[in-house]
Formats: C-alpha cells, sequence, structure tokens
C-alpha cells in the first residue's frame, strides 16, 4: 500500500468514530425529522404522511409566533448585555491585583449551579413583594416592579440570571487576554496611551475573534432557552410571557402527542439559527482582526 | 505494546461504571412474587396514605407484589414509557388525562375486567364515574376523589360586623361582602381582601360554569365565548376595577407557598376562597388556631338553578397499553375500589370517597368537619367536571391565559374569550379530523 | 522633571488600582450573594425562610437539614433517594468524561495530522452541526433509542459520548495542529504506527487541553437536564438534576431549606474541582486555541 493510501485508511480509521456518531445520532435523526413534519406522528400510532399541513398551521398558529418572539426578545435583551458584561468582567478579572484566584471563582461558581436550584434561587430572589433583589433596591430608593409576576419585567428577570451565569464566557475571554503580547500594551504606553485608549485600541482588537466565537455560541445558546423558564414559569405564566420557542416545542412532542408538529417547529429553528449565524458572521466579519499568535 | 498503568485503571472504572449502571435500571424481582410496578404522582403524606394501601394490598395476599413509585409529571412520563414500550403496569393520573390517553390509544379498555369483577356504575358518585367513562367504555377507575367549596373566615366575618355563620349565597353577596371585610394599609396597599378569584387560581377555566356557561357542547363545538362566558369573565374583571388589577397582583406576589403558614387564606390574608376538600387537613397542619368554616359556592342571584355548583376532580387509576402485567395490575385496582381500600385511601389523604356508599364509621373518623357537605355536593346535580376532550391540556392553557389576561385588564372578556374560541375551535376540528383518520387507518 | 512626573503616574496607577480592587469586591459581592443566600436559607426552619423581611442569620444552625435532605424517607418529602441520584449522576458522568476524552481526541487526531480526501469538507460540516439546535433531532432521537429499547436506561445518556462531539473536536484539533509536525515525522522515522505517535507523543503533550475537554463534559453532564428529563422514567434512575424537582411539592408547599441543602451539596463538589483545576482550565483553554 502506498503511503498516502496508508495515510489516507488511518485518517478514515481514526475519524471513524465520528463519522459513525454523526450518521447514527445526527444525519439520520436529522433526516427523520425533516420526515416527521411532514407527518401526524402522535407517539403511539404510526405517523401518518400529511404534507405539508404542519407547516401552514405552524404559521397561522398563534403560540407559534408568540414563542418566537418571546424568544428573539429575549435574545435582544441577553445578548448585547452579555457580550458587554462579560468582556468587561474580563477586563477586571485580567489585572494583575492579589487574590485574583479568589474573584475568578467567584465569577464562575454561578454557571456551575444546575438549573432547578438556579431557578428556584432566583424564583426567591426575584420575589415581588419579599425577595431580596426588590430589597435591596429598595434600600436605594427605586421602587421595584413585580419581576415574577409581571409580564413586562419576567423576561428582563430571565436576562439578569443570564448574566450571573456568564462564567463560562469571561473564562474565555481570560484565556484569549492572557495571549495579547505586552509588547502591545508597552509600545502604546510609550505612545501616551490611557487604560481606555489600550482597551479600545490594543485589547479589544487582539480579542475580536473570541468576541465573535462567543457571539456566535451565544445567539445558538440563547434561541435554545429551556430549562430555567421551564422549571421557574410554568406555562409560561405571567400571560405566556416567558413561553419560549423551545419550550413550546417539548410540550408538542411530550404533552399533546403532536411530534410531527414539533419536529416541523425544529427545522424552523434550524434555519432560524443558521441563518442569524450567518448574518452574524457576514456582520462582523470586517471587525474581526486575525492578527493573534 | 506496554499498556501503562493509567490506562488500565481507566478501562476497569469504565467498565465497572457500565456494569453499575446496568445494573441500576434493571427491573427490581421479588423472588415468589409477580411485580406490579406502579407509578403515583403523590409524595408527602398523600403518598404515605396510598403506601399503606399498597401495604395492606401486599401483606393480604402471597401472589403479587406491588411496586410503588413517586414519580412527578407522571402522566407525561407514563406517555413516554408507553411509546418507548415500558410502561408501567399500573399509573396514576389526573381525571383531565383520560380523554387525551384514551384517544391516543395508550391505555387499556376495562369493561371486561370490571365486568369480572363486580365493579358497576350504580356503585359510584355519577359525577367520577362519567370521568372515568369515555366514548361509551371504561377507561379508568377512581383514586381519590375532590369537591370544592367556599371557606370563610369567622373571625374576619366578626370584624368586619358580618355575622360569622352566614356565608354568602349569591356572587353579588359574595362581592358585597368581601368589600366590607377588605382593608388597606396606611400606604394604601392590600391588607386583608375579602374575595378575589385569582386565589387560589385553581379552576380558571370553570368560572363560566358558576354561570350557566359551559365550553364544550360535547361534539365539534368550542364554546368558549358563550354569553354566560363572558358574564363570568366580566364578573372577574369586576374584582380588578373594584381593587386595581396590579394591587390586587402584588398582593398576591407576597402570599407564600400554598402548603405553608404563609398561605393567603390560611395567614388570615384572604378571607373567602373556593378551596377543594384537602383544604381543612392543609389548616390543620398550618394553621389550626383559624376560625373558619364551610358552605356551597355561591350562585348568580338571577339563577338559583346553579345553586350547589362545586367543581368535580379526580384521580385515577389506568394500566398503560403494553403493560407486562395487565391482570394483576388489576388486581391491585379492585383491591382499591372495595369500600376498605377506598375509604383507607381517602381518609388518609383527608378527602370523601368516590363511591355512593360511605361507612359511619369513615364519617366519624373524617378530621374534616364539613365532610358531608363535600359529599352532598359530589353528589348534587351541579357537580362540574372538566371538558372530557382530547386537546383538554392546551384548552386550558388557553383557558389559564385568557383568565390571566382578564384579571390583569390586559384584554376586554369578551377580546379573551374570542380569541380562545378562535384559536382552539380549528384545533378541536384538526384533532378531531386526525383521530378519525387514524381510525380509518387502523 | 522626571521625578515629578514618575511620581503623578504611580499615584495615578494607585487610583487605577483602588478602583479595580473596589469594583472587583463589588462585582464578586453581586455574584455571591444568591449563593451566601442558598447557604443561609439551607441552616433555617422553614418558617424562617418565609420571613419578612428576610433574615440572613437564623437564630439556630439547622444543620440537621442537611441530613434530612440527603436521607431517604425523610417524612416530610417521601422518598427522595438523594445519595442515589448522586451515585447515578456520577455514573453517568465517569462514562461521559471517559468517552468525550477519548473518542475526540482520536478524531481530532484524524482532522488535526493526517491527510485524507474530503478532509476540510468534513471538517467545515462538522463545524457546521454546532448550530443544529438539539429539539430537531429531540424527537427522531427519542424514536431511535426506543427501537433500540434504550428509553429508561442510561444508555442514551453516554453512549453517544462516545463518537465524538463537534465542539471537542473543534477545540481539539486546534489545539493538535499547534504541535510541531517535526515530532511527528521523527516518530515516523523511528518506525511508530500511526496509533504510536497518537499515543506517545500526541497525548503527552495533550494534558492542558484534554484537561479542559474533560472538564466541560464533566460540567455539562453533572448539570444536564433536559437529557435525563426525556430519557429517565424509574425514580430510582434518576439524577442530581431532576432530582431536586423532588423538593418542589405538588400543591407548591416547596421544602426551601431541604432544596438548598440539596442544591448546596450538589455545587459544592464542583466548586471544590474549579478552585483547584482553575489554572489548568484558564491556561488549558488558551493553549487549545478556543479563542482564536
Amino acid at each position: 500500500m502506498t503511503v498516502r493510501r496508508k495515510e489516507t485508511l488511518a485518517g478514515l480509521l481514526f475519524a471513524a468514530p465520528w463519522i459513525l456518531g454523526f450518521s447514527v445520532f445526527l444525519a439520520y435523526p436529522l433526516a427523520a425529522s425533516v420526515y416527521y413534519s411532514f407527518t401526524d406522528y402522535s407517539v403511539l400510532r404510526e405517523p401518518v404522511f400529511i404534507g405539508a399541513q404542519n407547516y401552514s398551521d405552524l404559521m397561522r398558529d398563534e403560540l407559534f409566533w408568540k414563542t418566537l418572539e418571546n424568544t428573539l426578545v429575549f435574545a435582544l435583551l441577553a445578548l448585547p448585555a452579555s457580550l458587554v458584561v462579560s468582556v468587561g468582567i474580563a477586563l477586571l478579572l485580567n489585572s494583575r491585583v492579589k487574590g485574583m484566584a479568589f474573584y475568578r471563582t467567584a465569577v464562575y461558581i454561578p454557571s456551575l449551579v444546575p438549573m432547578i436550584a438556579l431557578a428556584m434561587i432566583w424564583l426567591w430572589m426575584f420575589n415581588g413583594e419579599r425577595g431580596l433583589v426588590n430589597e435591596l433596591l429598595g434600600g436605594v430608593g427605586i421602587k421595584a416592579p413585580n419581576w415574577i409576576g409581571d409580564p413586562s419585567w419576567s423576561k428582563p428577570a430571565l436576562a439578569l440570571i443570564a448574566l450571573w451565569g456568564i462564567g463560562n464566557a469571561v473564562v474565555i475571554y481570560l484565556a484569549g487576554l492572557q495571549d495579547v503580547p505586552q509588547s502591545l500594551y508597552e509600545s502604546a504606553e510609550l505612545d501616551g496611551a490611557t487604560p481606555w485608549k489600550k482597551t479600545r485600541f490594543v485589547t479589544l482588537p487582539m480579542i475580536s475573534p473570541v468576541i465573535q466565537f462567543n457571539l456566535i455560541m451565544g445567539i445558538i445558546a440563547a434561541l435554545q432557552i429551556f430549562a430555567v423558564p421551564y422549571v421557574m414559569f410554568p406555562n409560561g405564566s405571567p400571560a405566556r410571557s416567558t413561553y419560549f420557542y423551545t419550550m413550546y416545542l417539548f410540550d408538542n412532542a411530550f404533552r399533546y402527542q403532536k411530534m410531527g408538529y414539533a419536529c416541523a417547529m425544529g427545522w424552523i429553528l434550524f434555519l432560524l439559527i443558521f441563518a442569524l449565524t450567518m448574518i452574524a458572521l457576514r456582520a462582523t466579519e470586517k471587525r474581526v482582526h486575525y492578527g493573534g499568535v | 505494546m506496554r499498556i501503562p498503568g493509567a490506562s488500565v485503571l481507566l478501562l476497569a472504572v469504565v467498565a465497572a461504571s457500565i456494569g453499575l449502571s446496568e445494573h441500576v435500571v434493571r427491573p427490581k424481582e421479588r423472588p415468589g412474587r409477580i411485580v406490579v410496578s406502579y407509578w403515583e404522582k403523590w409524595t408527602g403524606f398523600e403518598g404515605e396514605a396510598m403506601r399503606e394501601v399498597v401495604d395492606e394490598f401486599n401483606r393480604s395476599q402471597d401472589r403479587i407484589w406491588v411496586d410503588y413509585l413517586s414519580i412527578s409529571a407522571v402522566n407525561t412520563k407514563t406517555l413516554m414509557a408507553a411509546a418507548a414500550g415500558i410502561p408501567p403496569d399500573l399509573a396514576g393520573i389526573w381525571d383531565t388525562d383520560v380523554a387525551p390517553f384514551a384517544d391516543a390509544n395508550a391505555v387499556l379498555v376495562l369493561d371486561e375486567l370490571c365486568s369480572e369483577a363486580g365493579i358497576r356504575q350504580e356503585d359510584y358518585i355519577p359525577v367520577y364515574w362519567d370521568i372515568c367513562e369515555y366514548r361509551g367504555q371504561i377507561f379508568a377507575l377512581p383514586t381519590t376523589p375532590a369537591s370544592t367549596a367556599l371557606h370563610w373566615n369567622r373571625r374576619l366575618f366578626r370584624e368586619a360586623g358580618l355575622d360569622p355563620d352566614v356565608p354568602p349565597k349569591t356572587l353579588e353577596e359574595l362581592f358585597a361582602m368581601g368589600e366590607k371585610i377588605t382593608q388597606r394599609g396606611s400606604d394604601g396597599k392590600l391588607k386583608v381582601a375579602g374575595f378575589f378569584p385569582a386565589e387560589p387560581g385553581w379552576w380558571n377555566w370553570g368560572w363560566g360554569y358558576v354561570f350557566g356557561g359551559k365550553l364544550w357542547d360535547g361534539g365539534g363545538n368550542v364554546t368558549a365565548n358563550l354569553p354566560e362566558n363572558i358574564r363570568a369573565f366580566e364578573w372577574v374583571r369586576s374584582f380588578s376595577e373594584k381593587y386595581g388589577s396590579s394591587d390586587l397582583h402584588t398582593f398576591r406576589s407576597g402570599f407564600g407557598n400554598f402548603s405553608s403558614p404563609q398561605n393567603a387564606f390560611m395567614s388570615e390574608k384572604v378571607a373567602m376562597v373556593l378551596q377543594g376538600v384537602w383544604m381543612a387537613n392543609f389548616i390543620e397542619r398550618n394553621n389550626p388556631k383559624l376560625d373558619w368554616s364551610a358552605a356551597p359556592f355561591p350562585h348568580p342571584a338571577d339563577r338559583p338553578d346553579l345553586a350547589n355548583l362545586t367543581f368535580a376532580g379526580l384521580d385515577v387509576l389506568v394500566i398503560p397499553r403494553g403493560a407486562k402485567r395487565p391482570r394483576e395490575a388489576f388486581e391491585f385496582v379492585r383491591f382499591v375500589q372495595s369500600q376498605k381500600g377506598m375509604e383507607l385511601l381517602c381518609l388518609g389523604q383527608k378527602k370523601h370517597t368516590p363511591l355512593m356508599k360511605v361507612s359511619d364509621e369513615f364519617l366519624r373518623k373524617h378530621p374534616n368537619p364539613h365532610i358531608r357537605l363535600f359529599i352532598d355536593l359530589a353528589k348534587g346535580k351541579n357537580a362540574v367536571s372538566a371538558p372530557q376532550v382530547g386537546i383538554w391540556t392546551e384548552f386550558n392553557s388557553e383557558m389559564t391565559n385568557a383568565f390571566d389576561e382578564v384579571y390583569l385588564m390586559k384584554k376586554t372578556p369578551k377580546e379573551a374569550l374570542g380569541h380562545v374560541q378562535a384559536r382552539m375551535q380549528p384545533k378541536l376540528e384538526r384533532y378531531q379530523q386526525a383521530l378519525r383518520q387514524r381510525e380509518a387507518a387502523r | 522633571m522626571k521625578a515629578a512626573r514618575e511620581r503623578s503616574v504611580r499615584a495615578e496607577r494607585r487610583k487605577w488600582a483602588l478602583a479595580i480592587h473596589a469594583a472587583l469586591i463589588a462585582l464578586s459581592a453581586a455574584f455571591l450573594l444568591p449563593l451566601i443566600w442558598m447557604l443561609s436559607t439551607s441552616v433555617k426552619t422553614i418558617e424562617e425562610t418565609m420571613k419578612d423581611p428576610p433574615v440572613w442569620l437564623p437564630s439556630e444552625f439547622q444543620w440537621h437539614n442537611y441530613w434530612d435532605a440527603l436521607s431517604y424517607n425523610s417524612d416530610k418529602l417521601g422518598y427522595v433517594p438523594f445519595l442515589v441520584y448522586g451515585r447515578n449522576t456520577l455514573l453517568i458522568c465517569i462514562l461521559v468524561v471517559a468517552g468525550t476524552v477519548i473518542s475526540n481526541s482520536i478524531v481530532a487526531y484524524s482532522f488535526a495530522r493526517l491527510r485524507w480526501p474530503g478532509r476540510n469538507v468534513a471538517f467545515a460540516l462538522t463545524l457546521a452541526t454546532m448550530m443544529v439546535p438539539f429539539p430537531v433531532v429531540m424527537v427522531p432521537l427519542f424514536g431511535l433509542f426506543r427501537e433500540l429499547d434504550w428509553i429508561g436506561t442510561f444508555r442514551p445518556l453516554w453512549v453517544p459520548a462516545w463518537f465524538g462531539a463537534a465542539f471537542n473536536i473543534f477545540l481539539l484539533r486546534q489545539f493538535f495542529r499547534t504541535i510541531p509536525f517535526e515530532l511527528s515525522e521523527a516518530a515516523k522515522l523511528d518506525g511508530c504506527s500511526e496509533w504510536g505517535i497518537f499515543t506517545r507523543v500526541i497525548v503527552p503533550l495533550s494534558k492542558p487541553a484534554l484537561a479542559v475537554v474533560a472538564l466541560f463534559s464533566f460540567l455539562f453532564t453533572w448539570n444536564d437536564f433536559l437529557g435525563p428529563l426525556i430519557y429517565l422514567l424509574n425514580q430510582d434512575t434518576f439524577t442530581l438534576s431532576l432530582g431536586l424537582q423532588f423538593y418542589q411539592s405538588q400543591h407548591g408547599g416547596t421544602q426551601w431549606h431541604l432544596l438548598m441543602a440539596a442544591s448546596t451539596t450538589v455545587i459544592a463538589p464542583v466548586i471544590v474541582v474549579f478552585f483547584f483545576a482553575q489554572r489548568t482550565f484558564i491556561q488549558g483553554i488558551s493553549v487549545t486555541g478556543l479563542k482564536g
């Protein structure tokens, strides 16, 4: 066997677990999902082909649009805030200060909390009458809203919870920041740059690939939000303000026995994520600076 | 090739984990007995009550062993398990699950087993038997029933100058008395409320029935926006108009959990609530000093024919399709249906029984001083249960949402109910069409 | 002149350092507050948890809450075998982490160090799959596992981990490419097979990257909620994240103090692991080129 052939064989063998896994756990379900989306599939009976009825029903389904709207609004609230806050915190945690290990752990721990505990803790913290958040705000003289009970404030509450869990993103930025060469900072200082200018013209451009990466990951995650609202807000109350797309999908699949309908929803979600990711990539490509290490 | 020690250790750990994980998921066996797996929704003292019945059954014979498991979201899980081909032999679900489960072909028909065992319709309070029967077949049998009544706080009545032994008989009286009792603090916030429909808000789908309306005509029509239903929601709205919807909302958010001393009724923040037969027990646990009483829920003044209306709920047992031990499971069901088994269970859960016959001992021992009231209400002609239609979960969801919109004054009753009607009618039609298609395909 | 400027620069720096310190303390407080509240609730009585205005320190520390939360058949809860849930979660985590590290490194090696036709297209496809949301495949996957008779067992939760995952493949591939190719060449000249190069050259040099992959997958699996929700049926097979639901009673009578005690117990091992692995973790991320 030629060297080339040998390497190809080795390459395929090494990649075999993924090729197998991809086919069985991804490609097949994706294809099946397309098929099911054109059927009426109620779990205990065989799927019945109904053409594009699921899709046309979805278009006329008010809950579909409502949950989509809720999800997009949430993403719009959570993403920009997460980006700014996580970069900001990472910059802060990158300074050479004593006891940095403690501060970093403090910021990271919240992202380790399991979903249910998280939901319960925040359900309590955001309680309109007695929650800690409102007690603290009241202490500073701000009349706080009824976070859990008011439809206009339930999504902001969820966005705040999301911010609390950005430890992961922060750690990734920290890694990126550590790779910014000191020499760049030194030459900036020689030019008389203030800390702010240094951040703006050295740090940010150098970690722009990381920012782009986290933005994409953030879009993919935000559009799939499920566990926390599922536990905190039964049925997406109040008034369906926290009924998100994936929750409605889950309900259709496992509570209303409309699996075909759920698959159709899944595909629309996929296309949406794909489109938004492409837009995000296209829009940020110009500002991403790849001169990194 | 040298195999490093670390790899061997890793492999050993992995192998051991796989072994243990497989062992954990193996179904339990009991030597000499046929094991029946039973999934039930109850935890805490309610779970204990059923466990006692299970223990009694297991003790009384040596052929079958019932394994009781407390499962959260038991209806969804049972459906999923049935879909996966590994359902439990017996499942304890809710009355509102009977129709969807039957439509989904997820449970066995029990007519034959019932007639063999001598279980007859006449032995049961009609409203509860009707819940178990669907499309002329028996799909479930009862465990614990529920009925509802007005509960009021006698001390608050006294303080407001009302006769503590005279509850309101009409809804108009309810509103007026509630007004008298309501107090606000010096900051204008609500301190004590007389009555408002959102508390506890467990039957928000049913207010239309209180006014003589209904949600479904039993056939192919959703009737969400009947004039009586709209009138009911206008009545709901009147409370928000009177007291201020955001005031009520803020007031409500300060209530503690249902089963805690901070419960609205038990902490004397709300003077009158619509609640079920279990309430006496929860009051005893959380605030035994409460001075309270119960009476039939009021009716509209112009509709005396709607007096003594009660919401009848039921927990039921079903045998999922694909159960490995249906006959043995039914043995246990039969035990529960006997007067002895049923009274043991219902006494433990502090509810009444779904059977027509009640022993004097049961009535005597029962901790709820108003138990006879609840039994009589359930037997009455105005005992209402949720519509037995397959799309009920979604329908209920819509009604809850509509209630929220009206109570928060975001939509008028006509708009909100019109909305529900517009959304649910096509869904019902689509659902029934799919049912017909599936029947045809079989 | 220079001395004065130096002094002002130093003063500027000190002001800056002070500001940063203050910000850091405020930040930590904000992040830790809910957790401190969680701890304080875990040692209160149920009545104390409801007090209005809320109390921080209970009058008496109810340490027995931890025992009540973790033991079987506590009369307040019914049957909540917390330690069983812990064992189940640990089993699944071990299997997932082992499978993840092993399979993804093998596959990444193929993408990073071996040339074969179609490799780049395959890699791009792999990246694209990161965009596929779980809900799209949720239903057919459930059907697949049902056909295999795996529903109700742990297999759907760990077996897929042994076949690679796009994110980890990406991470490790980026890292493997930073290892000088000369090392592989040298090993080949010594007569090493590809497997030999992989195990003797690449893996030993990849410890930080592998640590990161292991850690991420451990954290994900420890807290995974949706997977166990869908695939596990029998209560005795539940994991910790599902098990915490049992502290929520049907009628809304949540046992806050026990829930918080249980939650603290669930989080504690993870915090400990992170605290000690912190530096390796951050270094590992830096080295895997995840940031770029």
